[in-house]
């Protein structure tokens, strides 16, 4: 709790951080369930997407496949609630890493595939050239929202805020 | 130090204890919330994909025996095609590759078997990709699956549309000599859509990632032109 009325520099930043973190918040909400929403309609697709990656067995990768649209719907409603924040920013750099991993290993491999990341996976038409590189900025692009939001996860109209409720005491830790 | 400001932190000291183990307590509830969330997103998700999924299916006349796809010709070399009736490259493949594709079955030196798969269900609003492939089956039941082919990758429609009405592939069915009413009662009773689900999956399981997927005696063939699928065949037959 600082009260600075002056516009010093971290007065600044306490008043703009609230305001980056429902920006940071609401823009990985909107990552997820872009990205859950193009793969729920076609499961069987998705567990294709998984499955060209080649790093699991077939029948895992279509298990993975069809949860993962729900789980990605799903984080993109609990930060879009704002609840269990931190646990869900969490949850996502974990996600968002296993995927630039996977990224990178396809890249590695020398496989030409497109990541599946919003929808559209697996294959590529031919002549197409993979863009692991974009991909992989992309996903730290968002991996550094997550990150915002594991540091500082206490943002306005969220529900973790209002089950808080006026008790403000040193509000970082949720 | 007056023992009244001491009083007042102690006091302050309490609260803020009471404090934290209430965000304490507060944040254990919601991360288990959360989780649990998650979990169950995930199980719905599995569970709907096992209610889409069947399991049974049944292979039209002329398929091989895993039933993966339509087979034509003899010859002692296997070439496995895999094709979404959707997709413009395989448009571009046929049009580039079918002559000699045709030649190398007609000449006894080659099997064809095409792989209808359904990769491409997402850029059409009406599952085109299945449905023209369990179309394709019904052909390959009338025993004119080669020619309903060509016709289909002919009238391909663009991505990204309504693809062809069951009522177009119909006509199309009928104009390469089909029976019309048996031809159209297959098509739309999708009597053919659960093997398009399996030739699709068993094309994932053999590593196919994309269309068009061409593989001689089992490996694939990285150089699709007519010269370089002549040359990949002969070399295999020897």
């Amino acid at each position: 709790m600082t009260v600075t009325p002056s516009p010093s520099p971290a007065g600044r930043w306490q008043t703009l951080r609230p305001w980056l973190g429902v920006a940071a918040r609401l823009g990985l909400a909107a990552v997820w369930l872009i990205a859950g929403g193009t793969k729920v309609g076609d499961l069987a697709a998705s567990g294709r997407a998984v499955n060209a990656y080649q790093v699991m067995p077939y029948e895992l990768a279509t298990v993975i496949g069809a949860a993962l649209p729900f789980v990605e719907l799903a984080l993109g409603l609990l930060l879009l609630a704002g609840l269990a924040t931190r646990v869900s920013a969490g949850i996502s750099a974990v996600l968002l890493v296993v995927f630039i991993a996977g990224i990178a290993s396809a890249w590695a491999r020398g496989l030409a595939i497109d990541c599946g990341c919003f929808g559209s996976g697996g294959q590529l038409a031919a002549g197409e050239t993979p863009s692991y590189l974009p991909e992989i900025l992309r996903d730290l692009g968002f991996l550094a929202l997550a990150g915002f939001l594991l540091i500082w996860p206490r943002t306005p109209f969220s529900v973790d805020g209002w089950l808080a409720g006026d008790d403000t005491v040193e509000d970082t830790d949720e | 130090m007056s023992s009244r400001k001491g009083r007042r932190d102690a006091a302050r000291v309490v609260r803020e204890q009471i404090a934290r183990e209430k965000r304490r307590k507060r944040t254990l509830w919601t991360t288990i919330a959360a989780v649990l969330v998650l979990v169950i997103a995930g199980g719905i998700g599995w569970a709907v994909y096992s209610s889409q999924k069947s399991d049974d299916f049944t292979a039209p006349p002329g398929a091989n025996d895993a039933g993966t796809g339509i087979v034509q010709g003899t010859g002692p070399v296997t070439i496995d095609l895999y094709e979404d009736y959707l997709c413009p490259a395989c448009k571009q493949f046929q049009q580039i590759n079918g002559e000699t594709l045709n030649q190398l079955v007609t000449e006894g030196k080659a099997k064809l078997v095409f792989h209808p798969v359904a990769f491409l269900n997402r850029f059409s609003t009406t599952e085109y990709s299945t449905r023209s492939s369990a179309a394709s089956g019904c052909a390959a039941q009338g025993g004119k699956f080669r020619e309903f082919t060509d016709q289909l990758f002919a009238k391909q429609p663009p991505e990204g549309g309504a693809g062809l009405s069951n009522d177009e592939l119909v006509d199309i069915g009928a104009g390469v000599g089909l029976n019309r009413d048996e031809f159209a009662s297959c098509v739309s009773d999708g009597t053919y859509r659960s093997w398009t689900e399996h030739v699709t999956d068993e094309a994932s399981k053999a590593g196919v990632t994309g269309t068009p997927t061409i593989k001689i005696n089992g490996s694939e063939l990285r150089d699709r032109s007519p010269e370089g699928i002549r040359a990949a065949v002969e070399a295999a037959g020897k």
